[in-house]
């Protein structure tokens, strides 16, 4: 297992429907994740995020490109790479009829873990995931966000050496999610890699050690959190209120973006007091935060939008 | 580190074991169509019941076939069990016959009740029990073939209830299960006995004394039965692994 966990080179699916057009899910993605690293997949509904895990995780057939699951093609081996990953599906449920231990300890059994090793492993998921207080009643009485948790439980459970996480917090409270981030940061430490989607940008950014940003099937931009942050122009976000009707004022500082009656300009450290004064002597209300995944993901995703629309 | 085949199979049968025994009231209402077809039996000509319960028996091993093919698309569609137990070492057929064995175990005990009540009514002798036994293998390994390979064409959990009655209900009670081969059609017979359900009901029949034994008949329902059975199966195992994956 010297190669990289994944590695995708101009992966494209179409997906063939009768009496529909053909929808082009992926256009040609190459993209790499290395030992260790956890990469979060960010895009917006329909952008391909789902269809790559699924090709990923030698569930669907791509239409062409290769990709390989550490270093074995996943199309054309996936009995060589499915011992080796494991997937929270997206909208996947935990049976009703199994209780939390029954669903992760099951599901270890299946994979072919020793009994010991087993219950082991699955005391260990529960108490991560907050479930061991339910670990014993059916899921059909859980709640929605318990569920999910199940789910994440019966795959952090295998350790397996690539995980796929299809927005595996969905529906889940903000302790929650960061039970969720704390369990998968210590399985890379122990050595697994990951891949993993969301739509919550904070806990892309809390969670990934690198990003891919992909839209209509197609990589937009790939980095860390803080060089995509570092590429929309600072690291400061200036929000004024009722600032929307006067944008004239800060056409120098480069696009305002329009909310409601406020807009907000993006700028480098250097250049608050200057945006401050104005702000000031206009009497506008002045709100200075951090630049977050937020702006990068708007503006990459966006500025394609454009693009495409021209 | 390639997965064996069947691997993982006794382990996912338990799961479903554990999953389906939470129905105890589908357990016993999988026996209203034959308990309905024996109480019309019993007051229409109570000397056919002795064929009835045979049928009755061999209709509850076919329609294991429905319960794998509901339970298989339903846990795909609705729960995505396929991402999560097939991305993994578990073989596809241990997937597909652990579930299968899971559903088998669970429903088995009304049809055991059920066959506790056929001996009392037609008394069989050891090599009848035999030949019952072995068709009724037979009558599940096919229909469960069936309903396993059915479950991967829907997308739909709404359009398999009304396929999957419709095909089950032609083959296993309009087609001479309950009643013997010779009253159905004789031109179309050859067609009952080429249908697992049929053709191991035929057999049985016929050791029984319910209808008269024609060897070149018994012939060809036991060959076709056996043929199909494998045919199917292979099949089945064949199918499993390649609809792992979409597309
Ligand atoms: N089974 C399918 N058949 C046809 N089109 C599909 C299918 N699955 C997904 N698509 C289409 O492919 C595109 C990408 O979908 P998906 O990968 O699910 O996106 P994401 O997970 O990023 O929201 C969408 O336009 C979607 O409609
Ligand atoms: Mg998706």
């Amino acid at each position: 297992m010297s190669a990289e966990p994944l590695r995708s080179r101009d992966l494209r699916k179409v997906y063939e429907t009768r009496g529909a057009p053909a929808t082009t899910a992926l256009g040609g993605v190459s993209l790499e994740v290395h030992r260790g690293e956890r990469v979060a997949l960010l895009g917006r509904n329909g952008a391909g995020k789902t269809t790559f895990l699924k090709i990923a995780s030698t569930l669907l057939r791509p239409t062409s490109g290769t990709i390989e699951i550490f270093g074995h093609d996943a199309d054309r081996n996936p009995d060589l790479a499915r011992p080796l990953i494991a997937v929270v599906p997206q909208e996947g449920k935990p049976f009703f009829h199994l209780s939390p231990y029954e669903q992760v300890y099951t599901y270890l059994r299946a994979r072919g873990f020793p009994r010991d090793l087993a219950k082991a492993r699955t005391r260990e998921a529960l108490e991560k995931m907050g479930l061991t207080d339910i670990q014993d009643r059916l899921a059909i009485t859980l709640s929605g966000g318990q569920r999910q948790r199940t789910m994440v439980a019966t795959v952090i459970a295998t350790e397996a050496p690539l995980l796929f996480l299809d927005e595996p917090t969905i529906g889940m409270d903000p302790f929650a999610r960061r039970a969720v981030w704390d369990a998968l940061r210590e399985l890379t430490r122990r050595g697994s890699t990951m891949l993993l989607t969301t739509h919550y940008l904070d806990e892309a950014e809390a969670l990934s050690d690198r990003l891919y940003i992909i839209d209509r099937g197609r990589v937009l931009v790939q980095g860390t959190a803080e060089e995509l942050k570092a590429s929309v122009g600072g690291t400061l976000k200036v929000t004024l209120a009722k600032g929307a009707g006067r944008r004239e004022l800060f056409e120098s500082f480069g696009e305002c973006v329009v909310d409601g009656g406020s807009c907000t300009v993006i700028v480098p450290p250097e250049r608050l007091g200057e945006l401050m004064a104005i702000a000031v002597r206009e009497h506008l209300t002045a709100t200075v935060g951090p630049v977050t995944l937020e702006e990068a993901f708007l503006r990459f995703v966006g500025r394609s939008i454009n693009e495409d629309d021209t | 580190m390639r997965s064996r085949a069947f691997q993982g199979l006794p382990a996912f049968f338990w799961t479903e074991v554990l999953v389906q025994a939470n129905e105890l009231t589908a357990m016993a209402t999988s026996m209203v169509i034959q308990g309905v077809v024996l109480v019309f039996v019993w007051i229409l000509d109570p000397s056919l019941l002795g064929i009835a319960f045979c049928g009755a028996l061999i209709f509850s091993m076919f329609t294991m076939g429905q319960r794998l093919l509901n339970e298989a698309a339903y846990i795909r569609i609705d729960h995505k069990a396929n991402d999560l137990y097939l991305a993994s070492p578990l073989s596809p057929e241990g997937y597909f016959l652990g579930m299968a064995g899971g559903i088998l175990l669970v429903y088995i005990a009304p049809v055991i009740v059920m066959g506790i009540l056929a001996e009392i009514v037609v008394r069989f002798t050891l090599a009848e029990v035999g030949l019952l036994l072995a068709v009724c293998f037979s009558v599940w390994i096919s229909s469960a073939s069936i309903g396993y390979t059915f479950s991967t064409f829907f997308r739909d959990n709404r359009a398999i209830w009304a396929y999957a009655s419709l095909f089950f209900t032609t083959f296993g009670v309009v087609f001479p299960v309950f009643y013997p081969l010779t009253s159905f059609p004789a031109s179309l017979q050859p067609i009952a006995l080429l249908l697992p359900p049929s053709a191991a009901a035929s057999l049985v029949q016929a050791a029984i004394g319910a209808i008269p034994v024609v060897p070149s008949r018994v012939v060809f329902g036991a060959v076709a039965l056996a043929a199909e059975t494998l045919a199917l199966f292979g099949f089945a195992v064949y199918w499993a692994r390649r609809t792992v994956r979409e597309g």
